[in-house]
């Protein structure tokens, strides 16, 4: 039971949350404005798209991958709904005609991983440009808008009190948990991430697994898109541009190992809610950008020292 | 006298002792034999005294001088050098690269190499080892022994007195160890004391002149190599007697069964060619060779792992021209590959993840996992096995070789294979372990599990096996039965004959 305890108490888990509840006690003492639940509401609307597309990316990198192309995609998915709708073709139909587009994009990132054994790193760097470049191209950069205000609900709308993209969010964060804690697939993703060699040894389909992964990061990225465009009623070429940098950030804040098979949804969900309300707590009270960078990047080196030193210490107690 | 000294050498990690109290002498010119189960402390002393790590307390004299310890290029600048067991190598590089990399020779004021006289030098070394080696050829395009070779002349470069060998033979094949030996030997005349480290009895007693045995960090004693013989060194190293794989003396196969597999004509370009054999339910077919010879490129083909160019297997009542592992899987194969930690294990996974991870998915149910039959079935599978550990929650990784290796073959047993491949299961296994993994081996032959075993260790093939292949440059030399097959005949058999390869 001590060891137990002990176990649990050096997780960097629980370090994380240790920081985000004196993070908002600290808030709370600058400027308890901030952290009322309508504020916190109303300031949540920015962070939905990044916290979605975390999910995939923690999967991603706790196989020992990456994805640079989430921004991109969502670019691209953007575009193609956007173009669509303008040409006509009824919104539904455009949405799932942008998540699709979504899903070859991160399938043809898997392919190239498992078939042609191209390193995560440099396949998603390049498609990351080819799929903005597509983008550009094909929107001649020019910017699509006046959608339907239903579908602004989707973007800005409440459910139950709670912003519909907040739904989104916790519906997948729910399913993801479940297959990765419930399921044995949670199991795999760590070994491949540990030990790809020894885990296809053991009969399991790694490519399959892998192309799996990386084809559900296009398709959420694709999601993140739609909720984008819906939230700010226009389709722009520009859209995600640097959100695989926030993604990657919140994911490895939240103590998921970039070299693969250690961290936790749990973690990453601690790691976004760090970063977004450090962002936003910096642009509420003082209002300026270069503070916010600067605080990102010490939020990251802080959190990562931490991380080594505790696990440094959970393995000599 | 030249001599190597330590005084009451202790070293803890965390709360376990890997040394207690060790005091023990290596004198120039002899060849002196560590030996000891996995984690006895053997790495621990060498990473001791070649300054790897600092002891916790204990002195290290060589010449009646004390040694600076902790610091390797100090202790080298005294000639006490080690050979690991993973020699540094840069796989890129030359030799003449190699073993200058760090001590270069600078000239011009350090802004140019001298590549002539490390050339020079390196050739000169290399001769004395007796070795004709490219200097030019990355050394990772050289064979296993050749590479062997670069680490030990790398040591010598120094004015080297004492030299300590890790384990040298692990991954050379019988030929090439009688080379090493040979070069030894020579060091050992030339006046160099060494410490040799090897879990190869027949290689202690065919080298050594006196042996120290430790066990659990503790030093047993020091013994003439006369004063010994097999039983007694062993006896030793365990604390208990161990029979040696006593060979089974009824054969479980009754030769009108039906094979569980049979491969026909299989041919890989570059691997194997035309390899024809069948297995029977509750046989153990011994695959024997040098390295390179082919063995694992089958057990892998068979496997599903890689691809064959030709040829066809036979069983789960299918003809197979190409496969995958999930094929080989569904139909009853399983395989316990060549390298444990690469292959075989997820070593920060705990026991219980590992010896579950092909069968997974059988434990999955509504609610999720069952962690209660998932914990019953690897507990079970702990007992049967006699796997050694703390707890099945325990990463792999802290297990000794032994137990691992136990691990990987415990991983199929609720798989139920009809068809083991086992490739070197006892590499880097200690002596008290492999009688066990031999015993298991044993043991699920008898239950009628085909078995085919590949090794490079003539006893445990003989022991083991009802007949016996011998692959040649991945060519089939004939397949010979139990009565049939002494040491010699497999040796000649593996040897390549055509000219200019003679032994």
């Amino acid at each position: 039971m001590k060891q137990r305890i002990h176990h649990i108490l050096w997780q960097p888990e629980t370090f994380l949350a240790l920081l985000v509840a004196s993070l908002f006690g600290l808030m709370g003492q600058l400027d308890p404005a901030f952290i009322q639940w309508h504020v916190q509401r109303e300031l949540s609307t920015h962070a939905w798209e990044l916290a979605i597309i975390a999910i995939p990316m923690t999967l991603v990198i706790l196989t020992g991958g990456i994805d640079l192309s989430v921004g991109a995609i969502m670019s691209l998915t953007a575009i193609t709904l956007g173009m669509l709708f303008q040409s006509g073709c009824p919104l539904p139909l455009a949405c799932l005609a942008a998540l699709l587009a979504g899903i070859l994009c991160g399938a043809l990132n898997g392919w190239f991983i498992t078939r042609m054994q191209v390193h995560p790193l440099i396949i998603t760097l390049a498609t990351m440009a080819a799929y903005r470049g597509v983008a550009e191209g094909i929107s001649r950069a020019r910017p699509v808008s006046g959608f339907p205000s239903s579908f602004a609900w989707l973007g800005q709308g409440l459910w139950l009190g709670i912003p519909v993209a907040g739904w989104l969010f916790l519906g997948l964060l729910v399913v993801m948990l479940w297959m990765m804690h419930a399921r044995s697939f949670g199991t795999h993703v760590y070994a491949i991430g540990l030990n790809s060699t020894a885990t296809r040894f053991s009969g399991i389909r790694v490519d399959r697994m892998l192309l799996a992964i990386y084809t559900f990061s296009g398709g959420v990225s694709a999601l993140a898109a739609i909720l984008l465009v819906a939230r700010r009623n226009t389709a722009k070429a520009d859209m995600g541009m640097g959100m695989e940098l926030g993604v990657i950030t919140a994911v490895v804040i939240g103590g998921v190992s970039i070299f693969g098979g250690r961290g936790s949804l749990l973690g990453t969900c601690l790691g976004i809610l760090l970063i977004h309300e450090t962002r936003e707590f910096v642009s509420w009270h003082w209002n300026r950008d270069e503070l916010n960078l600067l605080a990102l990047g010490a939020l990251l080196i802080l959190s990562v020292v931490f991380q080594k030193l505790l696990r440094h210490k959970r393995a000599t107690p | 006298m030249e001599r190597l000294k330590t005084n009451a050498l202790s070293k803890s990690y965390g709360g376990t002792h890997a040394l207690k109290d060790i005091s023990m002498d290596i004198i120039a010119g002899e060849v002196h034999a560590l030996c000891g189960e996995n984690g006895a402390g053997k790495s621990t002393l060498i990473k001791i005294l070649s300054g790897v790590e600092r002891p916790d307390t204990g002195k290290v004299h060589w010449r009646d001088a004390p040694l600076p310890l902790g610091k390797v290029d100090a202790i080298e600048a005294h000639g006490v050098v080690a050979v690991h067991q993973e020699p540094v190598i840069f796989p890129h590089l030359n030799a003449v690269d190699n073993l200058f990399v760090g001590r270069e020779h600078a000239m011009a004021c350090g802004i140019w190499l001298n590549q002539a006289s490390m050339r020079k030098q390196t050739q000169n070394i290399l001769a004395t080892l007796g070795e004709a080696l490219s200097v030019t050829e990355p050394v990772g395009e050289m064979s296993l022994a050749q590479r062997q070779m670069v680490s030990m002349a790398r040591a010598l470069i120094h004015q080297c007195r004492i030299l300590i060998l890790d384990e040298p033979t692990a991954s050379l094949s019988a030929r090439e160890s009688a080379s090493l030996f040979g070069r030894i030997n020579v060091l050992k005349e030339q006046g160099v004391g060494i410490l040799y480290v090897s879990h190869r009895l027949e290689e202690v007693f065919k080298l050594a002149d006196r042996v120290t045995v430790l066990r659990d960090g503790a030093s047993v004693g020091t013994w003439a190599i006369k004063d010994l013989n097999r039983d007694t060194l062993i006896k030793h190293m365990v604390g208990r007697e161990v029979p040696v794989a006593p060979p089974t003396s009824s054969p479980n196969v009754k030769p009108t069964k039906q094979p569980v597999i049979e491969v026909s004509a299989l041919c890989r370009k570059g691997a194997f060619n035309d390899i024809s054999f069948h297995i029977q339910p509750g046989e153990i077919l011994g695959m024997s060779g040098l390295v390179g010879a082919g063995r694992s490129e089958i057990a892998r083909a068979l496997f599903g792992v890689d691809r064959f160019d030709s040829g066809n297997i036979l069983y789960g009542g299918r003809t197979w021209t190409s496969l995958t592992i999930q094929d080989a899987i569904a139909h009853g194969i399983a395989m316990v590959p060549e390298d444990r930690q690469l292959q075989g294990l997820v070593l920060p996974l705990s026991v219980e993840t590992n010896l579950l991870l092909p069968s997974l998915a059988n434990h999955e149910c509504f609610r999720g996992l069952d962690q209660g039959t998932m914990r019953s079935t690897a507990g079970d599978l702990v007992t049967q096995l006699g796997i050694k550990t703390e707890s099945p929650s325990k990463p792999a990784e802290s297990l000794s070789g032994g137990n691992q290796q136990k691990i990987v073959i415990g991983k199929w047993l609720h798989t139920h294979p009809t068809l083991l491949i086992l490739d070197e299961p006892t590499r880097g296994v200690d002596v008290g372990a492999k009688s066990e993994v031999h015993r298991i081996i044993q043991a699920l032959a008898a239950k009628g599990t085909a078995i085919l075993l590949i090794s490079s260790e003539l006893p445990e093939i003989l022991s083991l096996s009802d007949r016996i292949m011998v692959l040649c440059g991945g060519c089939n030399q004939g397949i010979l039965s139990r009565q049939e097959a002494t040491q010699e005949i497999l040796l000649r058999r593996s040897l390549p004959t055509d000219s200019g390869r003679d032994i």
